[in-house]
């Protein structure tokens, strides 16, 4: 195990590239089905993903739009001039004995994503994004000397995106890879489903102890915000170590072992003049005019960056908002962010509901016990009148809550909420005859608590309070319990 | 401009997945050792200002509507083309250990 004195003395740097998978009807390059989820193996394939001889790639339009929403998402505009580029390489998977990407002009270069750990603010430069065609996928049947090959994804249109080695922490890691998530979800680039791999991360990592960088290894092809920390956190560890023994680290590409938590070795990484890049004669370069750009730009809609100042007056926390952000893609029907924005000149209300949102109805959502049918308006409505209840003092939190999960689960929202608290037992005593007698009671029955008050045990009063609570079946007003206790006891 | 080695070409070889003998190894370094003298001439050129040619057709935006196109045949007939199938898949050499 590793002293924290020796892993201070390092310093960690880490940049991500990420494969996103565009959502498009068809592939990259042919006009075949590109949602190879569930089909069977070699059905989803053309000529062209198969690389036979005369067969001419067709650049798929929609591509090149979801590039330009994935531009404005990375906080940048789209290159006017793009090309792509042969990248050679012999791989089973690999048909065409090369993969077809962008080489040295990319369709975007620059970007910025903000990303917060603990409070802090950090921006992780982009340093450019390009399309590319996808692989093959093999399976290695075991005890066999084969692989078999199932060609349905390849020719599947990506996005590349390559961050600056901006990133010094494996929590710095895993948010800026949560946060590219958000931003292609929100521009609609991707389904960004990690299972089927729509989202593959590799995480490049070195440590130094000195302001040059030392030599880094690449683990590819993480599928999970998760794993993208773990990749991290393990390497730290391993280079560290090698380093402690003397020994140096190799340059090389590593892959990640989910069951075992570990990296592996896979192969030393070829120089980029070992693929031999050069411009793809077949595809004729991307020429966007300002009119096409300025299209695209006017439908994006708001990105999370543009939700969270929305919401910022409300003065929630970060995690909290981005709760909102990820339910909302969960279910956009229900309109949290929205139904939050329309209310937010009434900030303590806007406050509750988001609050209401995180706590109640969005884990209810995620176990589906939310039945009610009813329209948003209905809801919205409901949670004005619950909050109106708790304002005036006639419904404690606890019981808000309660009321709240009942009616999402139920078949419509009550009528009269009020009525309806009032007939679940929900509303509040705030009658101080009423719980002073109640007081009395408890104070009677709990005569060493009370004891303990006189003497200045501050403890004490919270469990008469919590007692007076009980007898009243949660009905009393706490505050109030608590004033008439003292009262009671002289204090 | 150097001349390509014995390494040189070996390592080309080896990106190409080309198996040569010695006697190819030293026939092919001579060869491509005259196409690099070639360029060098080339590059002799003053080419400032200019645009690098990585297209010569002239054309742009070559694109298709992201609709499925039916091409005429059934997919799976490519598989005929495959030197070994298995299960539908393509049967090649194990890649991973």
């Amino acid at each position: 195990m590793l002293d924290k004195s020796v892993l201070d003395q390092y310093t960690t740097t880490i940049g991500i590239e990420c494969h996103v998978q565009f959502k498009t009807k068809t592939k990259l390059f042919s006009a075949v089905d590109n949602d190879a989820r569930e089909a069977p193996a070699n059905t989803l394939v053309s000529h062209i993903d198969f690389g036979l001889p005369g067969a001419l790639p067709v650049l798929n339009k929609e591509a090149v739009h979801l590039a330009l929403r994935a531009a404005f998402a990375l906080g940048t505009e789209p290159q006017k001039f793009s090309k792509f580029d042969r990248k050679h390489y012999f791989y089973p998977d690999l048909p065409l004995g090369y993969q077809i990407t962008q080489y040295d002009e990319p369709i975007i270069l620059g970007g910025a994503v903000e990303i917060e750990v603990d409070g802090q603010k950090k921006t992780i430069g982009v340093t450019r994004a390009h399309m590319e065609a996808d692989a093959g996928k093999s399976t290695h049947p075991t005890g066999t000397d084969y692989s078999l090959v199932d060609l349905n994804r390849a020719g599947t249109p990506l996005l590349e995106i390559v961050s600056e080695p901006d990133m010094h922490t494996a929590s710095e890691a895993k948010a800026y890879v949560r946060e590219l998530y958000l931003r292609m979800r929100y521009a609609d680039v991707s389904d960004c489903n990690l299972y089927y791999g729509n989202m593959r991360f590799d995480v490049n990592v070195s440590v130094s102890k000195t302001d040059e960088l030392g030599t880094r290894s690449e683990t590819k092809n993480l599928n999970s915000f998760r794993a993208v920390e773990k990749a991290v956190e393990y390497e730290v560890k391993r280079q560290i170590e090698l380093l402690e023994k003397g020994e140096k680290i190799v340059q090389e590409t590593r892959g990640w072992n989910d069951a075992k938590q570990q990296t592996f070795s896979q192969r030393s990484k070829e120089n980029a003049e070992d693929y031999r890049y050069m411009p793809d004669p077949d595809l004729p370069p991307v020429v966007l005019d300002n009119p096409y750009i300025e299209k695209v730009k006017a439908e994006m809609p708001a990105m999370p960056d543009e939700w969270r100042e929305r919401l910022s007056k409300l003065g929630s926390d970060r995690a909290q908002t981005d709760t909102l952000l990820e339910a909302e893609l969960d279910a956009p029907e229900v309109n949290y962010l929205e139904l939050i924005e329309q209310n937010i000149a009434n900030q303590a209300f806007a406050k509750q509901l988001a609050n209401w949102f995180v706590n109640i109805e969005i884990p209810a959502r995620r176990d589906e016990k939310v039945l009610n049918p009813g329209k948003n308006a209905e809801r919205l409505a409901f949670y004005q009148a619950v909050y109106e209840l708790v304002a005036g003092g006639k419904l404690s939190s606890t019981n808000a809550k309660t009321l709240i999960t009942d009616v999402l689960a139920a078949h419509a929202y009550p009528q009269n909420v009020a009525q309806h608290a009032e007939e679940q037992g929900f509303i509040q005593v705030s009658d101080e005859g009423e719980i002073a007698k109640v007081v009395t009671q408890v104070l009677a029955e709990n005569a060493k608590a009370a004891e303990d008050v006189k003497s200045g045990e501050a403890k004490a009063i919270g469990f008469l309070v919590g007692q007076v609570m009980k007898a009243s079946k949660g009905k009393a007003n706490p505050q109030m319990a608590q004033e008439l206790i003292k009262k009671q006891l002289g204090q | 401009m150097a001349d390509l080695s014995h390494d040189d070409v070996l390592k080309l070889a080896r990106l190409a997945r080309l198996n040569l003998t010695d006697e190819e190894v030293a026939e092919f370094a001579g060869e491509l050792t005259e196409i690099l003298h070639y360029v060098e001439q080339l590059q002799a050129v003053d080419v400032a200002g200019l645009k690098p040619t990585n297209q010569v057709s002239g054309l742009v935006n070559v694109m298709r509507k992201d609709e499925v196109v039916d091409y005429g045949y059934v997919p799976k007939e490519l598989l005929k083309n495959v030197p070994k199938v298995q299960d539908d898949h393509l049967h090649v050499k194990r890649m991973i250990g």
